[in-house]
């Protein structure tokens, strides 16, 4: 009588567990490393100075002394290309860099499978579909005043300071457009070479470094002197912004 | 061996409730955005900020409260005002923080979940985003997102009701817009005379009768039924030279400018003035302009080119005038639902 009282009640516990025990399909957790980009500002030529907000900055081609007091800008759906050729997609992949926030120069990537991969791909700006769904959060919220909301639209890129080269004494650069001839979103595609590829190791940290430099919005524009204030999509900002997408280059892993 | 029984018993209950699901919402669910019959499909869903009565109530709360503008002053309701048709108190522009003058006449708000896009000249692509545009304009509520996002985390009542309708501990610009966007969405519009004749619930006097039929001849090409309106941009000839681009201003084509949307018609009689600029205080006055008031321009609208209008008889016009007014949707402007 006993040992089947506590037979019963055994069995009973059994059945608990086993009928509670979560649908796990894949009980091995997969082998991931974290990629981070790091993101280099600087100016001049040879990238030989550091890009640094409310500091004078003579540009090497234009001659404008000009002063950042703003320098935003959107990095967005990071990829990695696998040894077979397709891609690894970061989920959810909305960056806004800001040059006020030193923390926002680490876009960190976790969760990538281990393994090599031979090109990473961003994109510079946000992708038309987010720009015609609605509210966003995390990177893409409103509250980072970095939207248009009298013309829908992020701004991609964001420039502002001051300058005595410029009648005004200011410069504001809002570089927006995600659809049509005025698109300035554009995709990067950085191959990294054969021998040394991208290489994530379980549980470790891989940084990819990049350099970026914002004289290169002036590569096909003009002096301040000439143009200081961009309010709306259209040529302007898709030159000022692609010539500065286009510059942006990898140089190394650490 | 019946202590046992009861034991098993006792277990596989314990078993039947530890394993039951966490049910999301009860099965029942009364509140919900209902398309009536006549109307086409709508163009704003619901997507990812499904109806629920804790959404559309604080969706309604936001819009009614001055928490919105800069000094807490000025909120939606007060220049979208219900027994106006959620247009202003029959004003040509409207007072912003500090008494401040807009530059538009403040459009009646109904049926929005229609529109593809925003505002007279369309330059807001989703309802979501919609209020973006008055809480930041300088001339309106003269605020920033930022600040508005930090006056409601400070509120314990917001803190609660955001958590109850989205789950969130922490307010964020995103959901307070979902929430307006919810609130927006579901004003709808379709119980006027218009509606229930068109539903064959009713009958037009034979004056109204008459005014329809003048309507459906002249009208409907840009006021398309049912909903009044085919959300296009039109120059419908009210000015030679433009001193607002309108729609122009969006696209920076010049072949827009002068063009703003066509109104959706519902409520028209008693959200006067009319026009983008609030110019006509009459609907004899837009009738008259219909009728042979068009003036020519580049963009003018080609149903009226190398025309001065419909030339109606003053006949007519009191005809088309009587149609205009069975627009009137008593059961939208009285709807408890959506009063404070």
């Amino acid at each position: 009588m006993k040992n089947i009282k506590l037979f019963t009640f055994l069995a009973a516990i059994l059945i608990l567990l086993v009928a509670c025990k979560k649908e796990e399909n894949n009980p091995s957790v997969a082998e991931t490393g974290t990629v981070k980009l790091m993101l280099t500002h600087r100016w001049d030529a040879n990238n030989s100075t550091n890009f640094l907000l409310d500091l004078p900055l003579v540009h090497p081609v234009t001659n404008d002394t000009l002063t950042f007091t703003t320098f935003n800008y959107y990095l967005t759906n990071v990829r990695l290309k696998k040894a077979d050729g397709t891609w690894w997609v970061h989920p959810e992949s909305y960056f806004l860099v800001n040059l006020s926030d030193t923390t926002s120069f680490e876009l960190a990537i976790p969760n990538v499978p281990i393994g090599t991969y031979s090109a990473m791909e961003y994109t510079l700006g946000v992708d038309s579909l987010r720009n015609v769904s609605g509210a966003q959060g995390g990177a893409l919220a409103i509250s980072n005043n970095m939207f248009w909301s009298w013309s829908t639209g992020y701004i991609m890129t964001k420039a502002e300071g001051i300058s005595n080269n410029s009648s005004s004494g200011s410069f504001s650069f809002h570089l927006a457009g995600f659809e049509g001839p005025d698109n300035v979103v554009t995709k990067r595609t950085f191959d990294f070479i054969t021998q040394i590829p991208l290489t994530v190791k379980n549980g470790k940290i891989i940084e990819v470094h990049y350099l970026v430099n914002p004289m290169h919005l002036w590569d096909n524009s003009p002096s301040v002197s000439v143009l200081n204030n961009i309010a709306t999509t259209g040529n302007n900002a898709k030159v000022m912004a692609k010539t500065f997408y286009n510059s942006i280059i990898f140089d190394h892993f650490n | 061996m019946k202590y046992s029984s009861l034991l098993v018993i006792g277990f596989s209950f314990l078993v039947f409730f530890s394993c039951k699901k966490e049910s999301t919402t009860p099965t029942v669910t009364p509140f919900a955005f209902v398309k009536p019959a006549h109307f086409p499909a709508p163009n704003y869903t619901f997507v990812g900020n499904e109806v629920t009565q804790d959404r559309f109530d604080l969706g309604k709360q936001l819009f009614y409260d001055p928490i919105l503008s800069l000094n807490n002053t000025v909120s939606c309701a007060k220049c979208h005002d219900q027994a106006h048709g959620f247009s202003d108190h029959n004003i040509k522009f409207s007072n912003g923080v500090d008494g401040t003058l807009g530059e538009r006449n403040s459009p009646a708000l109904s049926n929005l979940a229609w529109y593809p896009n925003f505002m007279w000249d369309g330059g807001v692509n989703h309802i979501e985003v919609l209020s973006v545009a008055p809480i930041t304009n300088q001339l309106e509520m003269k605020e920033t997102i930022a600040n508005v996002v930090a006056k409601l985390n400070a509120s314990t009542n917001y803190k609660t009701k955001f958590k109850k309708a989205y789950n969130i501990d922490l307010i964020t610009d995103q959901y307070m817009l979902k929430a307006l966007g919810q609130f927006m969405g579901m004003l709808v519009s379709s119980d006027s005379k218009y509606d229930r004749v068109y539903t064959g619930k009713a009958t037009f006097t034979a004056s109204e009768e008459n005014g329809y039929t003048l309507f459906k001849t002249n009208c409907v090409s840009c006021h398309a039924e049912p909903l009044t309106t085919d959300f296009s941009f039109r120059n419908n000839g009210i000015d030679t030279q433009f001193t607002d681009l309108g729609r122009g201003q969006i696209t920076q084509n010049a072949s827009d400018n002068g063009k703003f949307r066509v109104p959706n018609l519902r409520n028209i009689t008693i959200t006067y003035p009319y026009m983008h600029d609030g110019r006509f205080f009459t609907l004899a006055q837009v009738v008259d302009h219909y009728s042979n008031g068009i003036k020519q321009s580049t963009t003018v609208d080609p149903i009226f080119q190398n025309t001065t209008g419909f030339n109606f008889s003053p006949t007519e016009k009191l005809d088309l005038i009587a149609f205009l007014k069975t627009l009137t949707d008593n059961t939208y402007l009285a709807n408890p639902l959506y009063q404070k």
